[in-house]
């Protein structure tokens, strides 16, 4: 009897989508390996492991072959990814203190989240239906406007990393002198500069919820 | 009745544990800001906070005040502060690719051990009943033992920090040279070194056994 979930568990280690997220794993390893050999090349396997990770739910749906464990494969790989990012931007920029706190940021913020979606019992941090404030509904109900801004993080971390020449840039020069650079930049960065304010924005609104459904729980524990 | 809870949690966040945990975040935040000023009073603060870390436990205990707000609260701080170490780290030390490394496998495999205690319904990730390797039960079952591995790795890594003087050290030349450096780093190096090499190797344990518990979640829910 025990020995019947063994295969299953293999085969679900080699579903399609799975297989993508160990794809996108050794992409991101090698992209961070080079990334300061080569920025261009960097920013597009980043971008190429960005749209797998849509592709890999897309498959899982198509395949009927979603999982549990596809899921956390996921949302370790995007932790994890943009955690190096901010990494390589706070060696690259001056002061390096403030790619750090976004750093923290993100992982408290997602930490928190995923708690307290367990201890509620939600099936994904993603379904919120009772939130007070306006824009944690419209962030939540939206998932174009979630979409946008979630991709703008990330579109202006790589924006920001490109346009660094050298090793310890000024953060506040380098926004400022952004007119001086091509029109693709120039458009690119003030869209996503605002999905970015509102995506933490989100996360600080985030914390401060989660933390209180951790009360909560327990309250209602003693009852 | 709906306004009764309110009162509630404020006060929680108001326990004695959790405002210790506030100064913790306050600690960390200051030490940060000032590590590459000066070494050693970035280290005594590293240290003072991973004492209160010990202490907020005691005083929960001792004021009847546990909650799972506080245990969210130190875990994340944990995490954070354990990160933002490895990454000054890979700012110091050449190449910062291992240190990046570690911060992805201490990511990943508190993340996935998290979400499978979830998924399989223990209460804290540090009560593991049931697991395959020797290694694993060793480490789990003695807290004295699980204290000294998880000790040793902030140890390494607040000695590693202290030992680089300039900007980007060679890891292995740093290492190879500590004999000539005090009795203190030469005794306190070799301890550490070993508990932080079964501590990664328990992380990287510990993902494998939490991938394979997300699936058995997923088998156990069809059936």
């Amino acid at each position: 009897m025990a020995e019947k979930s063994r295969p299953s568990t293999l085969s679900v280690y080699l579903y399609v989508p799975n297989i993508i997220g160990y794809v996108r794993i050794l992409m991101n390893c090698y992209a961070f390996a080079i990334c300061f050999k080569d920025k261009y090349l960097f920013s597009l396997l980043y971008f190429v492991s960005f749209v797998c990770d849509a592709l890999d739910g897309w498959f899982a749906r198509k395949l009927n072959q979603v999982s549990t464990f596809g899921a956390v494969l996921d949302m370790v790989t995007d932790r994890i990814s943009t955690a190096c990012l901010l990494v390589v931007l706070s060696q690259v920029y001056r002061p390096g203190l403030t790619f750090l706190s976004l750093l923290a940021l993100d992982i408290a913020s997602h930490w928190l989240q995923m708690y307290s979606t367990f201890l509620e019992g939600k099936s994904s941090h993603k379904d919120v239906k009772d939130s007070s404030s306006w824009l944690f509904k419209l962030y939540y109900r939206n998932r174009k406007f979630m979409g946008y801004c979630c991709v703008s993080c990330e579109v202006l971390y790589i924006i920001l990393f490109l346009l660094a020449n050298n090793q310890t840039e000024n953060l506040i020069e380098v926004l400022l002198n952004v007119s001086t650079r091509n029109w693709l930049y120039n458009t690119l960065l003030p869209l996503s500069l605002g999905g970015w304010a509102i995506k933490q924005l989100i996360n600080i609104i985030q914390m401060k919820t989660a933390a209180d459904a951790c009360i909560l729980y327990d309250i209602a524990k003693k009852q």
